[in-house]
């Protein structure tokens, strides 16, 4: 009985969320329509309306899509290849000593270059194909990661690592049963910072270098003053974090909600 | 209740001459002075003492945890250089316990590291949850257990490894006095039952006298050290009202009303 109705309050905590999703961005749609309308009265400022019929019309085409695919594959390629990267040089940098010596520099130097300044170099390099895009993404994803890799391997707790060694464990099984499963919600929360973070650098990387995507649709539209598709991006883009986000959090929350109640 | 009072075996533990000094940002600090006990195999050992006299510091170093910069700690007569699964430890408070596992599992952890095959770890590790009282909360997490299981949940833990020693450091310090006594109770039942040789610290002295069939009264730091050792010659289940209870309880509060004297 209690059990059931704890797991009715869950699905009740869930829909109110829910709920207060759907009322919030009403909400958001609402003020801007009233803002377009009777505030700004512009057309360099279209209310929500005309600018979901013009999303419609580009979903109807598939060119929307087109955009969508194009940027979402290069934030895949290039978080996962980063988080690869990143995670094994995290745990080597919060579990041994020198590797942090010699690596900490490194890192402390180009997490403060960001990704967008890396554009001209990448594209340099790497000319404005896919390649140029999946390097800067990683290049944003690898040191969030890092960072918060090594800080949870560093945020173990002694006696946890204690107790394994009395119950007779060496080194590397202190590592893979303690340390790495201890650290795993830091690397989550790192990846999911990393993942925001992909979002600013795809279309900084996209308006400057690249065929597609969005922030190339970003920069067509306003080449050729196409305001509402303007909108249209950015309304995606919006979406589309906030979507990756959530099933991020949805992620960590059953993976590791177990970990920590606090989660 | 065969166990041994005074060290006439050869001692499982013996520590001779025992020193620790720290040395921080503050300075050296001698926690620990010239501490000397041998402990024969199956008695239960409490070591009593008011706060901050050195006793965890005592245990780590039996331990393994930390080196003992003078005298030395043998164990089975070999210097104890590191921690191994012949010293199980139970940890004051309880982020020693793997968040991640079940309370089976984590009871079976010291078992796993071995290699033992999964059914019989979970035959073994059932066993253990059963003996200190937990029978069908093993599926849950850490996060879902009191605070006086997840202290049932590191004895076990220690207990499946099968050690030589049990050395727990204020095991049940943070609990309730009601919670504390049944687990006293268990703790000394499932002593009688494996004949473990046990390192017990602890402030309370009727929890020492509860349980200890030796209480070493430790003298305040620095230079914590053994200030005397009171043999309990009493029979388990100890009858915590009866005359021999108080007058031993009594000689103990003497030992440390001295030490709290003295601080202030
Ligand atoms: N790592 C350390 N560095 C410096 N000083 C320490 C360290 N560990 C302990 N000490 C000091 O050694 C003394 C003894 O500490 P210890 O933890 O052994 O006390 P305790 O008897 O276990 O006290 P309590 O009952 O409060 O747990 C204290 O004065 C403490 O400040
Ligand atoms: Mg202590």
């Amino acid at each position: 009985m209690a059990l059931f109705m704890m797991r009715s309050t869950v699905r009740i905590d869930r829909l109110t969320t829910i709920g207060g999703y759907i009322a919030g961005f009403a909400l958001l749609f609402l003020i801007w329509h009233l803002a377009a309308v009777y505030l700004v009265k512009s057309t360099l400022f279209p209310p929500p309306m005309p600018v979901l019929e013009r999303g419609w019309m580009l979903i109807e085409d598939g060119i929307l899509q087109e955009q969508i695919i194009a940027s979402l594959r290069r934030i895949a390629q290039g978080f996962l290849l980063g988080s690869a990267i990143g995670i094994p040089v995290g745990l080597a940098i919060g579990s041994f000593k020198p590797v942090r010596w010699l690596l900490e520099p490194w890192t402390e130097f180009f997490r403060f270059i960001p990704a967008v300044a890396m554009i001209t170099v990448s594209v340099i390099w790497f000319g404005i194909g896919e390649e140029s895009k999946v390097f800067l993404i990683a290049y944003t994803t690898i040191f969030v990661v890092i960072i918060s890799t090594a800080a949870g391997v560093g945020a173990v707790g002694r006696d946890k690592i204690r107790a394994a060694q009395c119950l007779g464990a060496n080194r590397w099984q202190v590592f893979g049963l303690v340390a790495l499963p201890a650290t795993v919600p830091y690397i989550l929360t790192g990846m999911r910072l990393a993942m925001s973070n992909a979002f600013v650098t795809i279309v900084a990387a996209e308006l400057i270098a690249s065929n597609d995507g969005l922030g190339k649709m970003l920069w067509d539209a306003r080449l050729f003053m196409q305001i509402e598709d303007i909108f249209v991006a950015l309304v995606a883009l919006g979406l589309l974090g906030f979507a990756t986000d959530r099933s991020f959090r949805f992620l960590i929350r059953a993976f590791a909600g177990r970990f920590n109640a606090t989660v | 209740m065969g166990f041994v009072t005074q060290g006439a075996d050869v001692a499982l533990v013996s520590l001779q001459g025992v020193g620790k000094t720290f040395s921080g940002r503050t300075g050296a600090w001698e926690a620990v002075r010239d501490f000397s006990l041998d402990m024969a195999e199956g008695e239960f050992f409490c070591l009593l003492g008011t706060s901050g006299c050195g006793k965890t510091t005592v245990l780590n170093m039996v331990a393994g945890f930390e080196a003992p910069t003078a005298g030395r700690i043998l164990l089975d007569g070999a210097p104890v250089e590191r921690p191994g699964a012949d010293r199980g430890v139970v940890f004051q408070g309880h982020d020693s316990l793997y968040d991640w596992l079940t309370a089976l599992d984590n009871i079976g952890f010291g078992l796993r590291l071995r290699g033992m095959g999964k059914a019989e770890r979970r035959a073994k590790a059932e066993h253990f949850l059963r003996m200190v009282g937990l029978t069908g909360q093993g599926a849950k997490h850490p996060s879902e257990l009191s605070g006086g299981m997840k202290q049932r949940i590191q004895i076990a833990r220690a207990l499946a490894n099968d050690p030589r020693m049990l050395l727990m450091d204020e095991p049940f310090g943070a609990l309730d006095a009601m919670t504390r006594a049944v687990l006293q109770g268990e703790l000394s039942r499932i002593w009688a039952e494996t004949k473990k040789t046990v390192l017990f610290i602890t402030h309370d002295i009727e929890e020492a006298c509860a349980l200890a069939t030796r209480i070493g009264v430790m003298r305040r730091g620095p230079g914590g050290t053994l200030k005397a050792i009171v043999p309990v010659d009493l029979p388990f289940p100890r009858e915590r009202t009866s005359d021999e209870f108080m007058r031993v309880f009594r000689e103990v509060h003497g030992l440390i009303h001295d030490e709290i004297h003295g601080a202030h």
